[in-house]
């Protein structure tokens, strides 16, 4: 009864709660994206940034439950495995990502957000610069 | 990973396929009866709450031992933490063919400074612990520090000796 027991709690753990996992679709779903001026960004901070890139383009991304350095981590692996992506930073006090990227070419909000989502975290703002 | 208490060592490798959920292998020494289980690990994220300033999680875990199937465990963690303030707990039964056990824990931390990213960052800790195996709860300081991939966990009582977390992140 025990080998039972463990067995079906090893692999039925998922499926329990998939229900959550479509309410978090959901909630993605219905994320709203703002373009421009209501995204709040450090002037100094966009400059220190900006100032060995070479052209391209630079999303600000606004970004909701990143509290902790250790988590925001991954937001940076994800991004830098993009090969235009020059660079990547994070602003935790004001919960932004700030990625270049080295094309002219129009970047693709979705796949900014599915990004984001893949770290766990939700998109609530994004903003582009061009350098 | 790597975890030691009064209770057990404990070596844990895991990979995330998705934020969702991780697999991995547990290696972990009983200091009670010096037994020794590798675990087949899962844990899943049940909720998790966003907002500009917080993060909320509810974790599901369970692990067996395939090579003795009597030998498992479930249960469930969560934390709510924010740049300034953590708090979280956990439960964990684990049922071995001698005797099962249940293990417990809450733990409530304030960061007495804000670093930037790529800081070192600091937590100053609570936490009270229970092992039935152990009897009553021990309560006790703890000291947080992580900085990049790595993340350091000290704390120590009487009661409980040395409890000792340590991870980093591939």
């Amino acid at each position: 009864m025990k080998k039972l027991t463990a067995l079906i709690l090893l692999i039925t753990t998922p499926y329990v709660v998939i229900a959550d996992q479509s309410a978090d679709h959901a909630m993605h779903q219905a994320d709203v994206f703002v373009d421009g001026s209501a995204v709040d960004i450090d002037p100094d901070q966009i400059k220190q940034f900006t100032a060995d890139l070479q052209g391209g383009q630079v999303a600000v991304v606004s970004v909701m439950g990143m509290v902790c350095d250790f988590c925001a981590r991954g937001i940076e692996k994800t991004f830098k495995r993009d090969k235009s992506v020059t660079k990547v930073d994070v602003d935790l006090s004001k919960g932004k990502v700030l990625i270049a990227f080295d094309t002219e070419e129009p970047i693709d909000r979705a796949e900014i957000d599915r990004k984001i989502l893949a770290n766990g975290q939700n998109v609530t703002a994004v903003q582009m610069l061009n350098i | 990973m790597a975890f030691s208490d009064r209770a057990k060592h404990s070596l844990y490798y895991h990979y995330s396929p998705t934020y969702k959920y991780s697999v991995g292998v547990e290696a972990v020494k009983n200091r009670h009866n010096g037994d020794e289980h590798s675990y087949l690990r899962l844990t899943y994220l049940l909720d998790r709450k966003n907002t500009q300033g917080s993060q909320r999680n509810l974790y599901l875990q369970s692990g067996v031992d395939p090579v003795d199937l009597d030998h498992y465990f479930y249960g469930v963690h969560g934390d709510w933490e924010t740049r300034r303030l953590f708090s979280g707990f956990g439960y964990r039964h684990v049922v071995d063919d001698e005797v099962d056990f249940e293990e417990q824990f809450v733990q409530f931390g304030v960061a007495p400074y804000l670093g930037d990213y790529g800081d070192l960052h600091t937590w100053i800790m609570i936490k009270s612990k229970k092992n039935t195996l152990f009897g009553s709860w021990s309560t006790y300081p703890v000291l947080r520090l992580f900085k990049g991939n790595g993340f350091a966990e000290f704390g120590y009582s009487d009661q409980s000796q040395w409890d000792i977390h340590l991870m980093y992140r591939f």
